[in-house]
């Protein structure tokens, strides 16, 4: 005769149904907020989309109209530089990491990562502003960038390092036992093969900056003119959404919303992108 | 001996503090197909991968003595040139992943920057397929990814990789621990009809495959090569009773 | 599993080379007694060593086989049988080349009445007939006609055991014949112990190809 301890089943069934309700009600909650923030921020935001958004710069105070291609421009200057700044360190870090786990030196750049990307983005906005605008006397794209690059190191780094170490060590075996220098082994295997998780922890870093008001405050500052030239002060779309929304005037709060709602589809967009590379780009090994 | 293609010198390798390979002296001989047993640690993976000089990838990994390919210090030569005349077939298979079936057979020469036109690519790459018995399989499908074979098409493709770079010897470690019986019979018949054509080493731990497949086997114990006969003696009436004990299973 | 199958196939080419040697040498006994030819005699014994190198041949392949192969169901039961049918043709080498030796000791030959009488001449036909029908059934592993052996041994066993009964009733009828009477016994006993080897060479044929043991049992 199994042991079956029927007294106790039915005190078991109530508790484990109640447990799978709070879990599901905590879920659904998370949930809501996040469609309650998407509705009343397209609700608000959808208003103002318009041609003149995307196409012309802010107009004078008084003016109603205008739009924020200064700050489009702008985040797309600051944010590309950004990437091509981090993105070859941040890969080449991972890489070395993924190489070289359990060593000490290895160790202290883990530790080093970690602790950078603690750093309040303010801080790291000062610091830029010390080390560059300050003895340059300007405040500038670039040094926008390299604050932010500062901040999509971390993602990238350790994104690129977990899926190289996810590889196994027998790929790279095979490759140096045919005569493949390491170099080689690293570009046309490595890499390739890792090249999912690798894209993913770029895009990754670049949603975390995308946002990003504080460094740019003190780097590149902001501008209410059109500029490509990188060693200028340049606006960004979170920069201006502060400014108007901060302002009294209701026609700079439409656009405010407007901005709003580009920035949230655009790192939505982004995040699409990194389910979807994930499924598509996954190497079985 | 005569036709020795491969000779160690004194062998010795140490990871740490674990010396794991006491002093081995042996001869290979060529075109013949030599099997290495032995109990798990017994250092016989440790040796095979010592031949390629996989060993410079663990820092931690100490290489003494002497290792010569024909009458070539394996230590003096570039590590490269090296791996070109020694092949390796590892034991799960490892096709590159993001490569077609062909781009993996002929992976050895672009990843080395051979250049070679496409003429004499489909040659190699139709020689080394038909060479390992896959050709039919595949060939109306080169250019699908190789993950997509089956886990013993996977590995005979490994071979087949290993082979179109015509090595003098090819190393196989454990090739077919991870492949189910059909797969294991077909890698045999496989290594079978290649060793008229190259000297081949092979790890197992499965005694019966040393016994069918090996022309001499070496007996590997803690280090020590205890016995080294041809395999028909070492099946019949091995001289060391470790040896005797191990075959039979009465082991431990 | 192809060198597995080689291996096979050249274990099964020299029991047929030993079939034939063997088959050869009761050829040549035959002839030694029914025609009194001994120069037939030399040439059995020198075959007898090749028979006997050719055992120990197939018994090395044998041991090898099961060493290296660990072969398992009609492989394993081929082997076995094999080991066992090598001993039983060199056991009937053995006795083709006594019989020749007894005739060579009998100088002037034996009585040509006597071996008449006892039915010698169709004791060794019989045993030839079956031995050509055992090598057929081993070649074509046909196991029907392997049973038809185990009948036709019977028949031997008549003619032998009569031909004790008729060289009793001969030497008691011409006297001074028993000097005769007892060497010839002697061949015919052997002549039935080749039915008897052929009878266990057929069992073993059986039991490898359908895996039936008819040992000790009677005929199925």
């Amino acid at each position: 005769m199994a042991l079956i301890d029927t007294k106790g089943l039915r005190g078991r069934r109530i508790k484990d149904r109640i447990f799978s309700s709070f879990v599901w009600i905590l879920t659904f909650s998370c949930l809501a907020v996040v469609f309650i923030i998407l509705f009343y921020l397209f609700k608000m935001g959808i208003g103002s989309l318009n041609w003149a958004l995307f196409t012309q710069g802010p107009k004078p105070v008084g003016e109603s109209g205008g739009g924020i291609l200064n700050a489009i421009v702008g985040s797309l200057i600051v944010v590309v530089l950004g990437a091509i700044i981090a993105i070859p360190l941040g890969v080449s870090v991972g890489l070395y990491q993924a190489d070289h786990r359990g060593r000490r030196i290895s160790d202290w750049v883990s530790v080093a990562v970690d602790v950078l990307n603690g750093i309040p983005s303010i801080v790291i906005g000062i610091v830029i502003y010390v080390w560059i605008v300050k003895p340059t006397g300007k405040f500038s794209a670039y040094s926008g960038s390299i604050a932010l690059a500062i901040m999509m190191l971390p993602p990238i780094i350790k994104n690129t390092e977990e899926t190289l170490v996810l590889i196994p060590t027998t790929l790279k075996e095979a490759s140096l036992a045919l005569g493949a220098s390491y170099y080689r082994t690293t570009m046309k295997i490595l890499l390739p093969t890792g090249i999912g998780g690798i894209f993913s922890g770029c895009i990754i870093g670049i949603a975390r900056i995308a946002g990003e008001v504080a460094p740019l405050l003190f780097t590149a500052f902001g501008n209410p003119g059109l500029t490509f030239n990188i060693l200028k002060p340049v606006d960004t779309i979170p920069k201006v959404i502060f400014t108007y929304a901060s302002s009294p005037y209701d026609d700079w709060h439409r656009i405010a919303w407007g901005g709003s709602l580009i920035l949230v589809t655009f790192i939505i967009v982004l995040n699409a992108i990194i389910k979807i590379f994930e499924s598509k780009w996954k190497v079985q090994f | 001996m005569e036709g020795t293609i491969l000779r160690t010198e004194n062998l010795r390798i140490s990871f740490g503090d674990n010396l794991v390979v006491k002093g081995i002296n042996m001869e290979i001989a060529e075109k013949q197909v030599t099997a290495f047993m032995g109990p798990s640690g017994c250092g016989k993976t440790t040796i095979l991968r010592s031949i390629n000089r996989l060993h410079d990838l663990t820092p931690e990994a100490k290489v003494e003595g002497k290792i010569f390919l024909h009458s070539e210090e394996v230590n003096g030569m570039e590590a490269m040139t090296l791996r070109r005349r020694v092949g390796m077939v590892f034991q799960r298979p490892n096709p590159f992943p993001t490569m077609s079936i062909f781009e993996n057979v002929i992976s050895g020469f672009t990843l080395n920057g051979i250049k070679i036109n496409k003429q004499e690519k489909n040659e190699i790459v139709e020689d080394a397929l038909k060479k390992v018995a896959l050709w039919d399989e595949v060939k109306d499908n080169l250019n699908k990814k190789s993950t997509a074979l089956s886990g013993g098409q996977q590995q005979r493709l490994c071979v087949a990789r290993a082979v179109a770079m015509k090595p003098e010897v090819i190393l196989l470690d454990e090739p077919t621990s991870a492949l189910d019986p059909l797969s294991t019979a077909k890698i045999e018949d496989l290594l079978y009809e290649l060793k008229s054509n190259y000297t081949l080493i092979i790890v197992t731990h499965n005694m019966q495959q040393a016994a069918r497949i090996s022309d001499r086997t070496a007996f590997f114990y803690l280090g020590d090569l205890l016995e080294y006969d041809d395999t028909k003696k070492v099946f019949t009436n091995p001289k060391n009773e470790k040896t005797q004990n191990y075959i039979t299973g009465r082991f431990g | 599993m192809e060198h597995l199958q080689n291996e096979m196939d050249a274990l099964r080419k020299e029991m047929i080379e030993m079939y034939k040697l063997v088959q050869l040498q009761v050829e040549r006994a035959q002839t030694a007694l029914i025609d009194n030819n001994l120069s037939v005699v030399q040439e059995i014994g020198n075959t007898e060593k090749l028979v006997n190198a050719k055992e120990l041949q197939i018994d090395s392949r044998c041991e090898t086989l099961l060493a290296l192969f660990t072969p398992v169901a009609v492989d394993l039961r081929f082997i076995l049988s094999a080991l066992k049918i090598n001993i039983n043709l060199e056991r009937i080498g053995d006795i083709a080349d006594n019989i020749a030796r007894m005739v060579a000791h009998s100088k002037p030959g034996f009585d040509r009445e006597l071996l008449e009488k006892i039915n010698a001449k169709q004791a060794f036909a019989m045993s030839l007939d079956m031995y050509k029908c055992l090598f057929q059934a081993f070649e074509k592993e046909d196991t029907l006609l392997a049973r038809d052996i185990l009948i036709k041994d019977e028949a031997i066993d008549t003619i032998t055991d009569e031909s004790v009964v008729i060289a009793e009733e001969y030497s008691t009828s011409k006297p001074g014949s028993i000097g005769q009477a007892i060497p010839i016994i002697s061949i015919m006993k052997m002549v039935e112990r080749i039915g008897d080897h052929l009878k266990n060479i057929a069992e073993e044929i059986i039991f490898y190809a359908e895996a039936r043991v008819l040992k000790h049992s009677s005929p199925k």
